[in-house]
């Protein structure tokens, strides 16, 4: 243990920072909350106010009341519970299997793999709607969730991650007689655990954000998610900022209750992946 | 030992298919879309199309638009990219430290604006930097600085776009700073000590190296992600004023999804793929030379 | 088994989401804003007289135009939309519209003597009729009494000369920066009545570019001239704050903002008035409003149609008239006393007299975002105003030599 003596002179300095960086960093959040139970009187007020005198549910009611907004939510939830296990299924096996099975032109496979993480997403986007518009998926849930299941970066961060669980595991069981699905089940999943619940919060995230593709692939209002709707509503009530902050609160919200509640393990499993580059 | 190839197919097969389909036939769709003039008309009748070889890229290197949005893009990373590596790394030492207390709460604190979607924020800045009653200029104004149109002048236009850019980047990439610092062994410290090399000395040469895997990581992904630069400048000016934040993503997004001019935009999208190539190559060799 | 699970939940959820529920006939309408918030009403009436339910979907205007377009090439689109008269041209170019000739042929109801001339112009395409109009809009000048009182004007400002001097005076005595006029630097809707006021345009019947002409010219110098001396409102929060604290006395729009302003900002009741163009040769302003349209691919055209009838039948038009003071298309609706003795609808049924559209041809789209980008840069940039119309010149003839 290094013991070091710290002038309380750079403890203060730095905490100061830290104060004056958390402040910058929360202060949207609490802006946006604070103003969406404002009345359009204490808004629009010079110099801003911190704490209302007067709080309303209106912005909140508005929003109901207006587009439909149950629709783009329950959209949104029913993306955010299939997703995220499909996608951590399929990118974990295959992260799997790049990292310890053996079979000729696996580590060709994984180069070209990561190739694909280079290519801008706009690039794919425009060919993937027609493709999506062939498939027939154009408005539907397969179209929005199915292109974005796998991905490169996360097939490749599981092979980092799996890389480092022992080989030795693996071959006793397999001395045992167990397949490779028994291991992948029964050894690798359990021995993720921090690792899966990260992904899992990523992707969850990602999942209940998705605004760009859900927008394009959406052809009508009845498969708008979330955020799609939110940007609806600030078109449609571009006068009350209130009624829009109330739209955002809704959205980021509990994502931010999500994270709160998981990130011991989200700041645990980065550190876990070795970062073996 | 090989493996079957039934198993091969189970574990790695969808994954493959699945890309394939979505991102590999895109690429090449898009590549051939650029040499054609594919626009809305042709969307319903695909008889419409004509190839067109070379003169989308031709037409968009004499668009005057399209270099305005190259230059907006590279003077975005140019001020985004060395300010977030430098607030991720110093974020990363500070809450790396023994001596700081509340490691965890602050860690939180940076690292909450990443987890929402810029889509919701977005909203929230403009509405902070709006120049009558938002929070920026009401704060700027007890250090007597009149108030500013952030987001509807020229000059401030794209550099409030570059600060919600980093406010947003800086939280990830101080956790893999923070990991990476992690992973460097205390010997090293140590042995470094009893030899007496000072703090500066043992930073330079035994942090910095020990950093150097990690940074090649985040400074390729930032060149990747920052020359796409999108949702902001869609969401807090929509590149104005005048097309000062137009980035080229935005750009190609207009060109493809509002004129419908795929055949063009997909023409955008392949220079934009060089750009990012290219800049992606040059880091990854510049780093193996101080290897 | 957890993933089986998963797989049997997805495919449900497929199943279930492509499932139609419905046995009773439904039309479907796309609809946008206000218009798509209040259309539920007039549906209900339809439904109960005909047993035909409508489902409305809402479209954010930022995204319609993509929408409908992506619908068209999905081949996915409902019965009916409204349609922007301003995007007639590009869709109907498309084919996307059905052909409504033989359906006005054998209506009773829908007659094209019963609709404005000019509104009547937005839906005809190629010599064919492909929409119906619903309601116009007409832009007007909006004017806080009261403030042009303090500078001497005891009634709207009547020439260009007297809309600049008022809005001069009053910048000169709230201080500059303080108050201005609402203009847009890119919306085609602003800016081409100054135009057309002039006796000017930007192409004419047979596509010749005309923005190289003096009448033009002098419009484009007349309006840039707000910006350039800060006369043009600036950082506020929103149309209705900014019209009732006094930074925006004057502006320009339709008619929807009568009851929008009374609603948001009561407090200025009474010291607020409309009233038509400024005049420099003419007082000319822009028209603009939707028509219905039904979509080649609908799937109940005939329902859809009767639906169409239904809200130009006289009594709807002046019901939806009550709902959003949106001005009917159809002229008879205006001898209503409802319409014919507020002073205010007075003033926009004078100046529907003396209104243009922009040019209904399927470029617009690309000639409206040049034109907005050239009036941006003359307005706010440095480009001067004889630099701005020689690029817009040849924007335009990239545009429509293609």
């Amino acid at each position: 243990m290094r013991r070091k003596k710290v002038s309380p002179f750079q403890q203060i300095i730095v905490h100061g920072f830290l104060i004056i960086a958390s402040i910058v960093t929360a202060t949207p959040f609490f802006w946006m909350l604070v103003t969406s139970f404002k009345t359009p009187g204490e808004i629009y007020t010079i110099p801003p106010k911190f704490i209302p005198s007067e709080i309303t549910l209106k912005n909140y009611i508005d929003l109901f009341k207006g587009i439909n907004f149950w629709r783009p939510l329950l959209n949104t939830l029913i993306i955010v519970i299939i997703a995220p296990p499909l996608s951590i299924l399929l990118n974990s096996m295959s992260g799997y299997a790049f990292s310890k099975f053996r079979f000729k032109g696996r580590d060709t496979l994984i180069l070209l793999i990561l190739a694909t993480m280079m290519i801008p997403g706009q690039m794919t986007l425009i060919p993937a709607y027609l493709i999506v518009r062939i498939l027939n998926m154009l408005n539907t849930y397969q179209g929005i969730i199915i292109p974005g299941l796998v991905g490169a970066g996360s097939i490749f961060f599981w092979r980092q991650f799996i890389k480092g669980i022992p080989d030795e595991i693996i071959e006793s069981a397999k001395i045992d007689g167990a397949n490779e699905i028994f291991i992948y089940f029964k050894i690798i999943l359990p021995l993720s655990t921090p690792f899966l619940i990260t992904s899992f919060v990523f992707a969850f995230i990602g999942a209940w954000n998705s605004f760009l593709w859900p927008l394009i692939v959406a052809t009508d209002e009845s498969m708008y998610t979330l955020p799609v709707a939110v940007s609806v509503i600030a078109g449609q009530y571009g006068e009350n900022i209130g009624t829009i902050l109330a739209g955002s609160t809704i959205v980021v919200f509990p994502i931010l209750i999500v994270f709160l509640i998981a990130q011991r393990y989200i700041i645990r499993g980065i550190a876990m992946t070795g970062l073996k580059f | 030992m090989r493996n079957r190839i039934w198993e091969i197919i189970l574990f790695i097969g969808p994954s493959l298919l699945l890309l394939l389909i979505f991102t590999v036939l895109p690429v090449i769709t898009s590549l051939f879309l650029s040499i054609t003039d594919f626009n809305a008309y042709s969307f319903l009748d695909w008889s419409k199309t004509n190839i067109v070889w070379i003169q989308n890229f031709i037409d968009v290197l004499h668009d005057d638009l399209f270099w305005k949005a190259v230059l907006n893009t590279f003077y975005a990373f140019i001020l985004a990219y060395p300010l977030t590596i430098f607030f991720s790394l110093l974020f990363a030492f500070l809450l790396n430290r023994e001596e700081t207390y509340f490691k965890n709460f602050f860690r939180l604190l940076i690292y909450l604006p990443s987890v929402t979607s810029t889509i919701a924020i977005a909203v929230v800045w403009s509405w902070i930097l709006n120049p009558k009653y938002g929070l920026l200029n009401w704060f700027l104004g007890f250090f007597g600085i009149p108030p500013q149109e952030w987001l509807s002048n020229t000059r401030w236009a794209m550099l409030a776009v570059v600060a919600l850019v980093v406010w947003k980047a800086i939280g990830p990439n101080m956790l893999l700073f923070i990991a990476g610092l992690q992973g460097i062994p205390e010997e090293l410290y140590e042995s470094a000590e009893i030899d007496g090399a000072n703090r500066w000395q043992q930073f330079w040469y035994i942090t910095l190296p020990g950093l150097r895997p990690v940074l090649l990581f985040v400074s390729v992904m930032l060149g990747i992600g920052y020359l796409q630069l999108f949702e902001e400048p869609y969401m807090l000016t929509g590149g104005g004023p005048l097309n000062s934040t137009l980035s080229i993503v935005l750009y190609l997004y207009q060109k493809g999804f509002k004129a419908f001019e795929f055949g063009y935009a997909s023409s955008v999208a392949f220079i934009l793929f060089i750009m990012i190539f290219g800049l992606t190559y040059i880091q990854m060799k510049m780093r193996i030379y101080q290897d | 088994m957890r993933r089986k699970i998963l797989l049997i939940i997805m495919i449900l959820l497929i199943i279930l989401s492509s499932f139609s529920f419905s046995q009773v006939k439904t039309i479907k309408i796309w609809a946008m804003g206000e218009e798509a918030k209040n259309l539920n009403i007039m549906a209900e009436k339809f439904t109960k007289e005909t047993g035909i339910k409508v489902d409305v979907q809402a479209l954010p205007w930022t995204a319609a135009f993509s929408k409908i377009l992506t619908g068209v090439a999905g081949r996915q689109v409902p019965d009916l939309a409204m349609m922007g008269t301003t995007w007639m041209a590009p869709f109907a170019a498309m084919g996307a519209f059905e052909d409504l000739g033989n359906y006005i042929a054998k209506s009773k109801v829908v007659k094209q003597e019963k609709f404005f001339p000019g509104s009547w112009e937005t839906v005809v395409y190629n010599n064919k009729a492909y929409g119906v109009p619903w309601y116009v809009d007409v832009r007007v000048l909006y004017y806080r009494i009261d403030m042009l009182k303090e500078v001497g004007y005891n009634k709207a400002p009547d020439t260009w000369d007297e809309l600049y001097d008022a809005i001069k005076k009053l910048s000169q005595k709230y201080g500059v920066g303080k108050t201005g006029i609402g203009l847009s630097p890119t919306e085609p809707a602003n800016f081409m009545p100054f135009v057309w006021q002039n006796g000017g345009d930007i192409i004419d019947k047979n596509k010749n570019i005309l923005v190289k002409n003096p009448e033009f010219v002098e419009a484009l110098e007349f309006y840039s001239k707000f910006f350039k001396e800060n006369l043009v409102a600036k950082g506020g929060a929103n149309v209705f704050v900014d019209f009732e604290s006094g930074l925006l006395p004057m502006f320009f729009s339709g008619p929807w903002m009568v009851s929008m302003i009374k609603e948001q900002v009561p407090k200025i009741t009474g010291k607020w008035m409309v009233s038509v163009m400024p005049k420099k040769k003419t007082r000319t302003s822009f028209v603009g409003g939707s028509n219905w349209i039904i979509f080649k691919d609908a799937k109940n055209k005939k329902e859809a149609w009767s639906f169409i009838e239904f809200m130009t039948r006289t009594e709807n038009q002046l019901e939806w008239y009550k709902i959003l003071r949106s001005l009917p298309a159809v002229k008879e609706v205006w001898e209503n006393p409802e319409l014919a003795n507020d002073p205010m609808t007075r003033v926009f049924r004078e100046q529907l007299e003396d209104a243009k559209s922009t040019p209904i041809v399927p470029e617009w789209d690309k000639i409206e975002t040049a034109l907005g980008r050239r009036v941006e840069e003359v307005c706010l940039g440095n480009r001067d105003v004889k630099e701005g119309v020689e690029l817009l010149y040849k924007d335009l003839q990239k545009i429509l030599r293609k």
